[in-house]
């Protein structure tokens, strides 16, 4: 009887749930980026030899460090934002306000830090 | 107006696959996109399915997918959506036929959360009414709102993931009841809403309360569901 209820990650990606879906998108992105990046890590140090040296030199590329960087602060930034509202229930009234203000610090702190990089890497 | 009206459709009796009908039609910005589906099974194609009773926002019979987001048809203007609309079944329920889906696991949720008034004790003297005051009921006054229509729970990514997941609507019904001063049933549901397949599984991705046709804070609810689970108060 009737279509399957599977959702895929296409069609969930295409829900608007507008601001607050895109946090928790970048949220999902920025963990699943560190799990990805730690879990390469430690496998390359044990590896070691041609392939170790081959996974450091993606870490060492300048874009690497953008990406990692955005998954980290992102994820720090937007998990902070959602445990002040877990633990203070009220001011889940103002989450709107709340994601400004994450934008807010988050885009100067990686501006900055993505300038610094790229300032770095051209030989600045 | 003229407007582009793009509706998902599934007949299991006639089709192997889901696709899309288009139709152009002539409307004024002032209709409902209700109005324009009963357009279209009035004068196109009376094998058009949909689920409406009252269409006035109160039975929550019409909830769907309009532009890639949950909403009711019957409150949705022509002039809030634009002139192409795309009409949808809502998410993480199987299809029955075009915009009918199985509600089944939904309220098999919702009867999860004992979502009557549980009160074994004795009756006051006078034997008529448990009283309560003012503030007790406006504690719980907002999540009495709720319509059942299933536009939260089917915008959530944690239902979409699993069924299992008791869902918005099922939390926003036990925070109606655990938080009224007169139900002796708050530690019971507390209980369950706090296993694996309960609170848990809210990421606080506010996708619920942008959702709700009512405009129920049901994130804030949830959350004070979470802050009753571990404190053990429902003050």
């Amino acid at each position: 009887m009737g279509l399957k209820r599977n959702v895929s990650l296409a069609t969930a990606l295409r829900y608007k749930g507008q601001g607050p879906f895109l946090t928790y998108i970048l949220h999902r992105i920025g963990g699943l980026g560190m799990a990805v990046f730690i879990t390469i890590h430690i496998l390359a140090s044990f590896v070691g030899g041609k392939a170790g040296v081959f996974v450091n030199s993606i870490y060492e590329n300048w874009l690497f460090q953008i990406f990692i960087f955005f998954c980290v602060l992102f994820h720090a930034i937007n998990g902070l934002r959602i445990t002040l509202l877990d633990l203070f229930p009220k001011l889940l009234e103002h989450s709107r306000e709340a994601i400004w203000i994450e934008w807010a610090v988050f885009l100067p702190v990686y501006g900055l830090a993505v300038f610094v990089i790229v300032h770095t890497a051209l030989g600045g | 107006m003229q407007v582009t009206l793009k509706i998902f459709r599934y007949n299991p009796e006639v089709d192997k696959k889901w696709h899309y009908e288009t139709y152009d039609l002539d409307v004024d910005e002032k209709e409902r996109i209700l109005d324009l589906l009963e357009l279209v099974k009035g004068h196109h194609d009376g094998t058009l399915s949909f689920r409406r009773s009252c269409a006035h926002g109160v039975c929550g019979s019409d909830a769907m997918r309009i532009n890639g987001r949950n909403m009711l048809a019957c409150k949705t203007l022509v002039r809030d959506v634009g002139d192409k609309i795309t009409v949808e079944p809502l998410l993480g329920l199987k299809v029955i036929k075009d915009l009918i889906v199985d509600m089944e696991p939904f309220f098999d949720n919702y009867k999860k959360v004992l979502p009557y008034f549980i009160n074994e004790s004795p009756l006051p003297a006078d034997g008529k009414e448990r009283l309560q005051s003012p503030e007790q009921r406006a504690r719980f006054d907002e999540t009495t709102k709720c319509i059942l229509c299933a536009a939260c729970t089917t915008s959530c990514p944690s239902f979409w993931a699993s069924d299992d997941y008791l869902g918005p609507a099922a939390l926003v019904t036990a925070h109606r009841f655990i938080f009224d001063s007169r139900d002796e049933a708050a530690s019971e549901r507390l209980h369950i809403v706090s296993e694996t397949s309960g609170l848990a599984r809210c990421h606080t991705v506010f996708n619920c309360t942008m959702a709700c046709p009512r405009e129920i804070q049901i994130t804030k609810a949830i959350g004070e569901l979470k802050m009753a689970t571990l404190t053990g108060k429902v003050d």
